[in-house]
């Protein structure tokens, strides 16, 4: 099915081919994309990087991103919670779509703990893949919660290790106690088509969402 | 803005730094602040993904920036979000926050900070779906349509 170009409130429809270039100055100056951002979260080693590599542009890159993290409890002489900044390295990558819309994915470091500390990354995403490896389901709790708490739009992303999962999709589903409504699908991170049918699946979601 | 300009410390044996920016180095380029500036009118955080534009001005400009300044508003002859420069210049996240804000101020930068609204609008998710529709996987197979 060829792409329909979507219709504006003004009752025509823009499918840009070129970026918008202004002169000023004699000087070219670029109009930027608007980006659009995925966040894809889960335990240690579940295939994050590898699945945002297997589907950027890009190689994918990396940067040091600072959170807070608020420990638990208070400190013992001014009452008040105790934070601490930790740098964490988080890595991401792209996809033009066209030259006015890109898709950003931005892979969360492989930590248990998932908190509010994550605000910094996913403030303003559309939604999230949460990759799950099956030998390791108690590792992605923390990013299912994180999801379901901020009401961001996600699915559960089995990566299938060699083709084998330990745990069905139904067994996946309830081990994790994920909403009725959240898609648990098996991919394989290595492969970009894969990927894309994942990455699809939570844009179907965060559509739904405003559908609905 | 002019106290701002620190002398590139990781540089001065002539070294081109690789790694990750040490700790110490963030306060350093942004002459100690690390909040208050480049924070969206929210009061948020800019997101990662915002873009960043050099400007006519700061192109202009360009030789009279120093170090990080300069090689963000360069970099930034293409748009660029934040992430990318912080990864490209091996910047902190937070190093880009601030400087971008200063460079706006300035004249030097625009920044475009992404308006949720319009990011979560159904238009948008669905030219989203249909461009990622196309990317054909691995062996050029493109999705079943359904
Ligand atoms: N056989 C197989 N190996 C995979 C698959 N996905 C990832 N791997 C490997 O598993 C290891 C971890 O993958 P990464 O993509 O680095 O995982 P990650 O989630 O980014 O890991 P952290 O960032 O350290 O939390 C790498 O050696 C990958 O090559 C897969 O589907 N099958
Ligand atoms: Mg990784």
């Amino acid at each position: 099915m060829a792409s329909a170009p979507s219709p504006t409130p003004g009752g025509y429809s823009v499918t840009p081919t070129e970026p918008l270039v202004r002169h000023t100055a004699g000087r070219a100056v670029v109009r930027p994309p608007l980006p659009v951002k995925l966040v894809i979260a889960g335990g240690f080693g579940v295939g994050k990087t590898t699945a945002v590599g297997a589907i950027s542009e890009i190689e994918p890159l990396t940067t040091e991103a600072a959170i807070t993290e608020v420990a638990a409890g208070v400190d013992d002489l001014s009452h008040t919670p105790r934070k601490t900044t930790t740098t964490v390295a988080m890595d991401f990558g792209c996809i033009t779509i066209d030259p006015t819309l890109k898709l950003y994915l931005f892979g969360t470091p492989g930590q248990e703990r998932f908190g509010f500390m994550w605000d910094d990354i996913v403030e303003g995403a559309v939604g999230g893949l949460v990759i799950v490896d099956t030998r390791r389901l108690d590792d992605c709790y923390a990013a299912v919660d994180y999801f379901e708490h901020r009401r961001i739009p996600f699915a559960v992303a089995v990566n299938a290790f060699d083709g084998h999962v330990e745990h069905s999709l139904e067994e996946v589903r309830w081990a994790l106690d994920v909403s009725e409504g959240v898609p648990v699908l098996v991919f394989d991170a290595r492969e970009r088509g894969s990927v894309r049918d994942a990455l699809l699946v939570v844009l179907e979601q965060a559509l739904a969402r405003t559908e609905g | 803005m002019a106290d701002g300009r620190t002398p590139r410390g990781a540089g001065e044996d002539g070294v081109v730094p690789v790694g990750p920016a040490p700790a110490v180095r963030p306060f350093l380029v942004t002459a100690g602040r690390v909040a208050g500036a480049g924070e969206a009118a929210s009061g948020r955080p800019m997101p990662v993904e915002t873009q960043l534009v050099a400007t006519a001005t700061g192109l202009d400009e360009l030789d009279r920036l120093s170090f990080e300044q300069h090689d963000i508003v360069a970099a930034c002859r293409v748009p660029q979000s934040i992430a990318e420069i912080a990864a490209r210049l091996r910047l902190h996240l937070n190093v880009v926050r601030v400087l971008a804000e200063d460079l706006r101020a300035a004249g030097q930068l625009s920044v475009h900070v992404p308006d949720s609204g319009v990011t979560h609008d159904a238009s948008v998710l669905r030219r989203l779906i249909d461009g990622l529709r196309a990317i054909p996987d691995s062996r050029g197979v493109l999705r079943d349509s359904d």
